[in-house]
């Protein structure tokens, strides 16, 4: 599946204006994005390409701002850290017992405010950007344990990720959260730790094979002595434990500091294609584009954009081969996409209760700021098996049944009152929502349908048997709701909904 | 209603599915990626129903089930002093033995228990207990301890362990299947591998809900392109498999006809149809149904009651199905709660959330009566109980003893079998 049709020298180049259209502002927003909301779509079309990318990807994105719970945790971590110090043997693991179960409450809490945020359609595209980020600069709450931490970690995304690409990865090379998980805090003078001077150039920056083993021990002791304490989540460079002497990297030779060896590894033209190579495999296609592609974008990365992350993703996203027809509907939404893509095309709040949205998203395979190793997730069609598919099922049933208050648990029914109260109460599909759709005639009901919630048109068989099934509904509107209820449900099973 | 959906489209066996085939109804369209147990069975002859195999049926009792009430220490001044308003009165109770009883409204289950068919294990928890409901259940339903995360459950490692090496491992009967669980898959079933589990959609996917959604489904392997190795006929491909599955479940459950009088209620509803996907033959090993509404914080005495009720007489009939069915020495079924509650009750006549419980072991194999020790209820006000038998015990007995299968490769670790098998 490569547009070989596009030369590489001149597949990245912008796409013409007359070829934007409706089709291509759905395929960019969803895949940019979530869903392609008939607003949004109507907005791009009128904002024309350009614009509609520096609204995705703006000089300065909204972040997403820190949960309360959060705050109330991190605010009490001095003094726990002090009550820890002062505690008895027994009492501290009593301690550290509530600590460790605050935290995974303030995990959970913390992915369900991010979903609640990205879900806004004027928050997707940057939100789906940084998560692709987080997918590359992978950090795991299993390993971290630290709420702040986490969201730290992200926040930098957030704050670095449409910047230049070395500033980014300089900052994450100070991110608690990437010092505790790629084990920075043991790299001393002494004995240097390698691992974060791998993952840097192997998964940050350059890829496998762009470096020696020697590289990689050198580069370990420019980044001797970086530090973070856990009760505080900040960082801080111990000048003690930090290697000052000469070190030789790619080549070069000198009393590198690790913002130092990023730079050389910048400097290597491989950084060019890599970043390009792991956008191609988070937006586009499972099958990699051939080298002389990557090549291509990279080298006018470097050059032309100067390795500015806000120059890559307009050009990528505007590019003559990201609207190539061969990567229209033919990639797997991520679980998050599916789950956050149902949320926005049903109209949908999130359900503010961790086992209707954290359990489906593990059913699914994907938990949140848990990616299953410093690789991230392999995505794509890695994402559909029989189980995954049937979470994938019983999340679209379950987002048409109303929640039955009465057997939910106790605090569960406290986070939907105050859900409430803020104006948050759409947690299933009602009738009432779907009252417009509901008085379209059945041949213009799927045509629209499958318009708004799919990004390949459905088969003529199945087009005609939903039709067919709509239409035999004939005049009573209990029934007619029933089956245009069950077309909705069916589409979102569907595999044409899986894919965006 | 078209016709296309009144013909069959989908085929349940390997006849139809030749035929289907060979009148290229379509079915040419994903015939490359038919599902494997029709692909297998016209390469060479089924594997045959493993008759004799042993069944777990896996009951949760969703929000925190109090013990205490369920299963009562009538002769313990404690009892009485930590709930002056909720405890129940020796008179009421139905006795075990000298010092314990069950909630009354365990009558069907009281029956079992004197039949020898009822093994109640005392206390049953874990170290460093949690007491969120979302962290307990995940701790209960993966079997890991209560400061490590595991990704997988301890049923679909069983899955995992069971099926390594074997040549019929992708065939495609669930060996897993849950049936009323609100949020889909249950974590217990989570695996490294891929297994065929099934799972009754919940909520508004009724029978018939879920069985016009199928049928609708099921065109979208018609036309579709015959050989295309795009995503879209790769997810085909996965979902024909699960639809045929649905089809076959859907169609054993309408034929069966139970040999006991089910309340009419989901739970048993969900009892009658594991009775009935037993009868078939079907290969599942394990089944997962769930029981919800336990999480009794204000006025407990009248809702702990119902849901009690609705558990014992739904498996009284249940097992009293499998006994007319001559199943009754293939089963065992088992509850489980992610807490237990709170000795001391609170000033709205509830209870909070708490640590360990009792679990029932039911079953025509199973050793009956009480095992392990009760709690002790020397407690100050809001204090909590100590387990006396570790949940992985119970689990470890279950996959030694019932599944046959290598316990300390699926629990990470070794932890004592329980007598609860004769």
């Amino acid at each position: 599946m490569t547009p070989l049709s596009l030369p590489p020298e001149t597949a990245w180049q912008p796409l013409a204006a007359g070829d934007w259209n409706a089709e291509a502002a759905r395929h960019l927003l969803r895949r940019a994005g979530w869903t392609a909301q008939p607003a949004e779509v109507a907005r791009s079309l009128q904002d024309g390409l350009p614009a509609t990318l520096d609204r995705l990807f703006p000089a300065e994105p909204d972040l997403f701002p820190p949960p309360a719970l959060l705050t109330h945790f991190e605010a009490a971590l001095p003094s726990y850290a002090q009550r820890l110090r002062a505690a008895a043997p027994e009492e501290r693991r009593q301690l550290q017992r509530e600590e460790r179960e605050r935290a995974q409450a303030t995990l959970v809490n913390l992915t369900i405010r991010w979903l609640q945020f990205a879900a806004q359609p004027e928050h997707a595209a940057y939100a789906k950007w940084v998560l692709f980020l987080s997918d590359i600069y992978v950090v795991s709450f299993q390993k971290v344990y630290n709420p702040p931490m986490i969201y730290r970690h992200f926040d930098i995304l957030g704050r670095n990720g449409l910047g230049p690409a070395p500033a980014l990865t300089k900052a994450v090379s100070r991110s608690p959260a990437m010092i505790l998980y790629l084990d920075l805090n043991q790299n001393q003078a002494k004995a240097p730790n390698e691992n974060f001077a791998r993952e840097m150039m192997e998964l940050f920056v350059l890829g496998e094979g762009q470096y020696t083993e020697a590289d990689i021990k050198e580069a370990a002791r420019a980044f001797t002595g970086y530090r973070t304490r856990p009760a505080f989540d900040d960082f801080h460079f111990a000048a003690g434990q930090h290697d000052a002497g000469l070190k030789t990297v790619f080549g070069h030779t000198g009393n590198f500091t690790g913002d130092e060896v990023i730079d050389l590894a910048y400097g290597r033209p491989a950084a060019g294609a890599f970043l390009p190579h792991e956008l191609v495999k988070f937006y586009l296609s499972d099958t990699m584009l051939p080298a002389p592609y990557l090549e291509s974008l990279g080298a006018a990365w470097r050059t032309e954009g100067g390795y500015n992350l806000r120059w890559l993703a307009q050009r990528f996203f505007g590019s003559r081969l990201f609207f190539a027809p061969a990567f229209r509907a033919d990639f797997i939404k991520s679980p998050v996409q599916y789950y956050l893509g149902l949320i926005q095309d049903l109209g949908l709040d999130v359900t503010p209760i961790p086992r209707f949205v954290v359990n489906p998203l593990r059913q699914m395979g994907q938990v949140l700021y848990q990616p299953p190793n410093v690789r991230g997730w392999l995505g794509g069609r890695n994402w559909v098996n029989s189980a995954t598919l049937a979470a994938r099922r019983s999340l679209a049933e379950a987002l048409f049944t109303p929640i039955d208050e009465d057997t939910l648990n106790a605090d569960e029914q406290i986070e939907i009152v105050a859900a409430r109260t803020q104006g948050h109460d759409r947690f299933t599909v009602t009738d009432a929502s779907l009252a417009t759709l509901a008085a379209l005639p059945p041949s213009a009901l799927v045509d629209q349908l499958s318009r708004t919630l799919l990004a390949a048109p459905p088969t003529p068989a199945f087009r005609a048997a939903l039709h067919d099934y709509l239409a035999g509904g004939g005049a009573d509107p209990a029934s007619r709701a029933h089956r245009l209820r069950r077309t909705i449900v069916t589409l979102l099973e569907s595999p044409e909904y899986q894919l965006c | 209603m078209a016709s296309n959906l009144t013909t069959p489209f989908l085929p349940t066996t390997r006849r139809e599915f030749l035929r289907q085939t060979g009148r290229g109804l379509g079915l040419l369209a994903f015939s490359r990626f038919a599902p494997a147990f029709l692909v297998n069975s016209t390469l060479a002859s089924a594997p045959a129903a493993e008759k004799d195999r042993s069944i777990l049926v896996i009951v949760q009792l969703a929000g925190g089930n109090d013990g205490l009430n369920t299963l009562v220490p009538f002769e313990d001044a404690n009892y009485y002093r930590l709930r002056p308003t909720l405890g129940l009165a020796k008179n009421t109770v139905l006795p075990l033995d000298a010092t314990l009883g069950l909630h009354p409204s365990c009558a069907a289950l009281h029956g079992l228990f004197h039949d020898g068919q009822l093994a109640i294990v005392q206390n049953v928890g874990y170290p460093n207990p949690n007491r969120s409901h979302f962290r307990s259940s995940e701790i209960w339903e993966t079997a890991s301890g209560s400061n490590d995360f595991a990704t997988t459950g301890w049923i679909g490692r069983y899955l995992d362990n069971a099926c390594a090496g074997r040549p019929d491992a992708d065939a495609h009967d669930p060996l897993a299947v849950h049936l009323n669980t609100l949020n889909g898959t249950p974590e217990t079933f989570l695996s490294q591998r891929d297994h065929p589990t099934f799972g009754m959609l919940a909520g508004s996917g009724g029978r018939k809900d879920s069985e016009e959604t199928r049928r609708l489904l099921e065109q979208v392997a018609v036309d579709a392109p015959a050989d295309d190795t795009s995503e879209a006929s790769y997810l085909r491909h996965t979902l024909m498999d699960a639809l045929v599955t649905e089809k076959k479940v859907q169609s054993v459950l309408s034929d069966y006809r139970p040999s006991a009088n089910y309340p009419v209620n989901p739970f048993a509803a969900s009892l009658r149809s594991v009775a009935g996907l037993i009868a078939s033959g079907l290969p599942t090993r394990v089944y997962f149904v769930t029981l919800n509404g336990f999480d009794t914080h204000v006025n407990q005495a009248t809702q702990q009651a119902n849901l009690l009720k609705t558990l014992s007489d739904g498996l009284a009939a249940f097992q009293k199905d499998l006994v007319a069915h001559r199943l009754a020495d293939q089963v065992t079924t088992m509850t489980f709660s992610e807490f237990g509650r709170r000795p001391s009750e609170n000033e709205s006549h509830g209870t909070d959330h708490g640590t360990a419980a009792p679990l029932f072991v039911l079953g025509a194999q199973v050793k009956g009566g009480l095992h392990g020790t009760p709690p002790s209820l020397a407690l100050a006000r809001n204090e909590d109980v100590t387990y006396s038998t570790d949940f992985r015990s119970v689990y470890a007995t279950m996959l030694e003893r019932w599944l046959d299968a290598p316990s300390a490769d699926i629990l990470g670790g070794k932890f004592d079998r329980l007598p609860l098998f004769a």
